[in-house]
């Protein structure tokens, strides 16, 4: 299946769906301990249900950052 | 004369964003000079693995502790009121606050707030327990709606995101100050001129909130410094009572005695 996070596209062999979590695994080359915030398909996803909440084939990640702002 | 933004008492008038420094470091400095204990972020996409942001984030946190102050999160680029409301609720969990400048744009060409949008997102973050800080028009129906759903605070502009034009319709935002006296209402946006600043605070405008004013500015941290005496001192001219203008002259020195009287 092919999910997008932040826009780069990736492929997931083997599986029709993936959870948060395992998704964000292909996103962070080192450990997670940034702080960072996650959508799905524009739906805010809290992180106590990274591993409940399922990935699906074409959807969507957004995974924001804090950022200097006015 | 502190300001109460829901029920936190602050002890600066002025608002202040953290975005378009020439460095860090210069945001840091210009942002401590202010004496703001409010200061505005946001969050975009970024890879976790980059750490350009992270040292961002970490001076922002230094300088809140610093001040005692707070962050506050904002909404910026959001369209509708669908994504405000998400980007709301991964800026409450990343940042541990009820608090959101809420911006939800209608037009990408004076970045001038959607009302029908921005009602929608302040009415379900209001509901899901948000302390909105609505950006807004200049227009007193909306404010007042906005003040009707909750809003405590609110933020109409002074013109159009950074273009440093200063106060467009002051008839405006003098008649919201009149009809919602009740509400803490924050000029927000457009500022360009510590004097703008000033003459929102002799309004009885209760803060202003400003970024580009500062940032572009070619010394950061004097225009800081400056707009902080700015605000105070529109405050106090506010406080103290402005005298009422009158439509003939009036002498100041005293009349009486006054030297060759009638000689011609």
């Amino acid at each position: 299946m092919n999910i997008h996070i932040n826009g780069q596209a990736f492929t997931v062999e083997h599986e029709s769906s993936i959870t948060v979590a395992a998704a964000l695994k292909l996103y962070f080359i080192t450990a997670q301990q940034s702080t960072f915030a996650v959508a799905l398909n524009g739906d805010f996803v809290g992180r106590t249900d990274y591993d409940n909440t399922l990935v699906h084939n074409g959807d969507s990640l957004d995974v924001l950052l804090p950022i200097q702002g006015g | 004369m502190s300001l109460t933004i829901y029920g936190e008492q602050l002890s600066s008038r002025l608002l202040i964003g953290s975005a378009l420094y020439p460095s860090p470091q210069v945001m840091k400095q210009a942002i401590l000079a202010s004496e703001s204990q409010v200061v505005t972020l946001s969050l975009k996409r970024q890879n976790p693995n980059e750490q350009a942001g992270q040292q961002i984030w970490q001076y922002l946190q230094e300088i809140v502790s610093q001040t005692n102050g707070y962050l506050l999160p904002n909404t910026a680029g959001c369209k509708t009121a669908k994504e405000a409301v998400t980007l709301a609720k991964m800026s409450r969990e990343i940042f541990q606050t009820n608090w959101i400048k809420l911006e939800v744009i209608g037009d990408d060409y004076n970045l001038q707030p959607d009302p029908i949008e921005l009602l929608s997102a302040a009415e379900q973050l209001i509901n899901d327990g948000f302390k909105v800080l609505p950006y807004c028009t200049d227009d007193l129906v909306l404010c007042q709606r906005l003040y009707d759903l909750g809003c405590q605070v609110i933020m109409p502009w002074a013109s159009p995101i950074g273009t440093g034009k200063g106060l467009m319709n002051p008839y405006n935002l003098e008649t919201i100050r009149l009809r919602l006296p009740e509400a803490t209402l924050i000029l927000d946006a457009g500022i360009g001129k510590p004097s703008d600043a000033c003459l929102a605070m002799e309004m009885g405008y209760d803060g202003v909130l400003l970024n580009s004013a500062v940032a572009l500015a070619d010394n950061p941290v004097m225009m800081a410094k400056a707009f902080a005496q700015a605000l105070k001192a529109g405050e106090q001219g506010y406080v103290a009572g402005v005298m009422e203008q009158r439509q003939t002259a009036h002498p100041s020195t005293p009349i009486l005695d006054t030297p060759f009287w009638h000689q011609n």
